[in-house]
């Protein structure tokens, strides 16, 4: 852009020149010409102002250039080149415009454009300078900024790690500082007081709900077993058990699902304990064993060793007894319990070679009560998957439901 | 002598039906609805067990046992709490006491966990090499069991489930105790996963023997023992 001013400069100053030798020419005719190109050259000189009259051979008459260029055309030409003038030891480039007069001869109009070109050289090399220094500190400055940025949001990360980990009472520490990082601190706190709050009144809520529904039902319990001793009546007996047995089904169902809700809500992590999960896995299959065996079908253990893990073992155990529950329920052959890893995570799955679930109706299985048709005719409440789905979260994991082709495979992750 | 059981639960009809139920076996029971009233009492030590209910009126069961374990009086506790999550039973458990019991619960389950307790606290138990009931026998060392003289073959978990009955002989054991005991598992199994591994071994220790030895135990568990 500079060199283009620089040239379209040079350019303006050849054509007033050429201007007014035209003029001269037309007011007092060739030899006047001749003359004002000699005394321009000689006295009158312009720094920088190349001039050329020659004849119509190319022979100069006058000027300070010692033949007509071969690079430049006799007529119309106007563009930049490079020329020696008169008297000076180095080309030097220019601006020249060459006009063809009346009878022949020829006029050539220029300006020098070397001095404005160096400048233009160094003023090139110094914006180069200048903008890799621009660069270089610019990158500094963001990454200063970013040092600063991490350095005064580490704390808050740091307290949003611990309580996602199930620390509710850690908060980010008070920041004098009164900037936007402090607001953010501030806003952070107040948010986990709402939470710490709400995690602890769900607590009192489940905690008073148990304690309100299991009353009756120690009292509804209590009455049956009495019942039970004093009656002989074989239909009253019967009756009594079938009382128990569905006061117990209820039970389960309240328990559950405030396991479910409790673990939803991160309480529990402070039970973790560390766990041998492939030991854990052929305590389960060995539990269940029996009972499959009963139904012609098979548990099959395929763990990877040594995989020790920090787990809520009494819920995961819950959830895999669902889970091959389920299996022996609703699937078909062979149930194998697996423990793979993967790294930053271990998966424990549970499969059968039954008919599995078809892909769009996985996410309504995992939903609460979100029991599949087919199933309904059953027993259980459809919370089996939910407590999963809900022990899995409390581990910082997630629950996927896939195929085993044939069959279903739930696999929990966990991340490490 | 009778044992002597303190129970203190706030609830009448619970703690009617359970001191009932336990002066039928033969227990002598004191009662007191309301945890101070439970501390005075049990103070004195002279009981053999407490049953005690962990939300009560005044002063919080959690906090008697406190008291209690704070000044050196070591009488075995069960509590009986609505409070079931695993993490209210660990609480229960480091706070001093013996063992914790979810309501509603079954009499007899409560009675086998109170028998446990005071077995457990008058004898102290020797290191045995081998259990027996009638003529059944466990040899731990030699890990071989035998009836009448023949050999009974037993998969490594039947065998920790018959000794898990062998050393509460005579008692009864629910379910959740067997899971517990045998697995160290607190969960709801579902289906009747514990009766199905207690009939296989059922045929396996009392099929082909004249008298029976692993009894049912209507509406609360199993009991192995000689007398039917």
């Amino acid at each position: 852009m500079v060199r283009g001013q620089v040239f379209a400069g040079a350019a303006a100053s050849a054509e007033v020149l050429r201007q007014d030798l035209l003029t001269v020419r037309q007011d007092s005719g060739d030899a006047a010409l001749a003359d004002t190109v000699a005394q321009r050259v000689t006295r009158n000189l312009t720094p920088g102002t190349v001039l050329l009259l020659a004849d119509a051979a190319g022979r100069p008459i006058a000027g300070n250039l010692s033949a007509w260029p071969p690079n430049v055309a006799t007529d119309a030409h106007a563009g930049a080149v490079e020329l020696y003038r008169i008297g000076r030891p180095l080309p030097e480039a220019m601006w020249v415009r060459a006009t063809a007069l009346p009878g022949g001869r020829r006029l050539l109009t220029g300006s020098v454009v070397e001095g404005e070109r160096r400048a233009v050289r160094v003023l090139e090399a110094a914006m180069l300078f200048a903008l890799s220094l621009a660069v270089a500190f610019a990158a500094l400055a963001s990454w200063l900024a970013a040092r600063m940025i991490v350095l005064r949001l580490e704390t808050t990360v740091a307290t949003l790690g611990a309580v996602r980990d199930g620390d509710l009472s850690r908060r980010v520490p008070a920041d004098a500082t009164g900037d936007a990082f402090a607001d953010l601190a501030g806003s952070v706190n107040a948010m986990l007081d709402r939470v710490e709050a709400l995690v602890v009144e769900l607590k009192i809520a489940t905690d008073g709900l148990a304690h309100d529904l299991k009353s009756p039902l120690t009292r509804l319990r209590s009455a049956l077993e009495r019942a039970a001793v004093v009656v002989t009546e074989p239909a009253a007996l019967e009756a009594v058990d079938r009382a128990l047995a569905e006061g117990e089904r209820l039970l389960a169902l309240v328990e559950t699902a405030l396991r479910i809700t409790r673990a939803e809500a991160g309480i529990g992590t402070e039970s973790f304990t560390a766990v041998d999960l492939g030991g854990e896995l052929e305590d389960i299959a060995e539990i269940y064993g029996p009972v499959a065996e009963d139904a012609g079908r098979d548990i099959r253990v395929a763990a990877a060793s040594g995989v020790v893990l920090a787990v809520h073992r009494e819920l995961l155990g819950q959830a895999l007894g669902n889970l091959v529950d389920n299996a022996l329920k609703y699937g078909a052959g062979t149930i194998t319990l697996a423990l793979t890893t993967a790294p930053g995570m271990v998966t424990v799955s549970v499969a059968d070679r039954g008919d599995g679930i078809a892909p769009h109706d996985r996410e309504a299985a995992l939903r609460r009560f979100g029991r599949l048709d087919s199933a309904r005719s059953g027993t259980g409440a459809g919370l089996g998957l939910s407590l999963v789905a809900a022990v899995a979260r409390l581990h910082g994991g997630a629950v996927r439901l896939g195929d085993a082709a044939p069959g279903l495979v739930v696999a929990i992750d966990l991340p490490v | 002598m009778s044992a002597k059981i303190l129970l203190v639960e706030d609830d009448d009809t619970t703690a009617d039906f359970v001191s009932k139920g336990l002066t039928e076996e033969g227990y002598v029971v004191d009662r007191a609805a309301n945890g101070r009233d439970g501390l005075f009492h049990a103070t004195d030590g002279s009981y053999d067990c407490i049953v005690l209910d962990r939300m009560l009126p005044g002063m919080d069961g959690m906090a008697v046992l406190a008291a209690l374990r704070a000044s050196q009086i070591e009488t075995p506790v069960i509590i009986l709490s609505a409070l079931g999550s695993p993490e209210d039973r660990v609480k229960g458990l480091t706070g001093g006491s013996d063992d914790y019991l979810v309501k509603p619960f079954a009499f007899a389950e409560l009675l086998a966990r109170i028998k446990l307790l005071i077995r457990r606290g008058t004898s102290a138990p020797a290191v045995q090499t081998v259990l027996s009931c009638g003529d059944l026998s466990m040899d731990l060392l030699a890990r071989r069991v035998t009836r009448a003289g023949k050999t009974i073959e037993l998969q490594p978990r039947e065998f920790r489930l018959l000794e898990y009955m062998l050393r509460h002989a005579e008692q009864v054991v629910t379910r959740t105790m067997l899971l517990e005991g045998v697995w160290d598992y607190h969960f709801d199994p579902g289906t009747n996963v514990i009766d199905v591994h207690l009939s296989r071994l059922r045929k396996k220790v009392d099929e082909g023997f004249a008298s029976p030895l692993l009894h049912t135990v209507r509406g609360a568990g199993y009991r192995l023992g000689v007398e039917p």
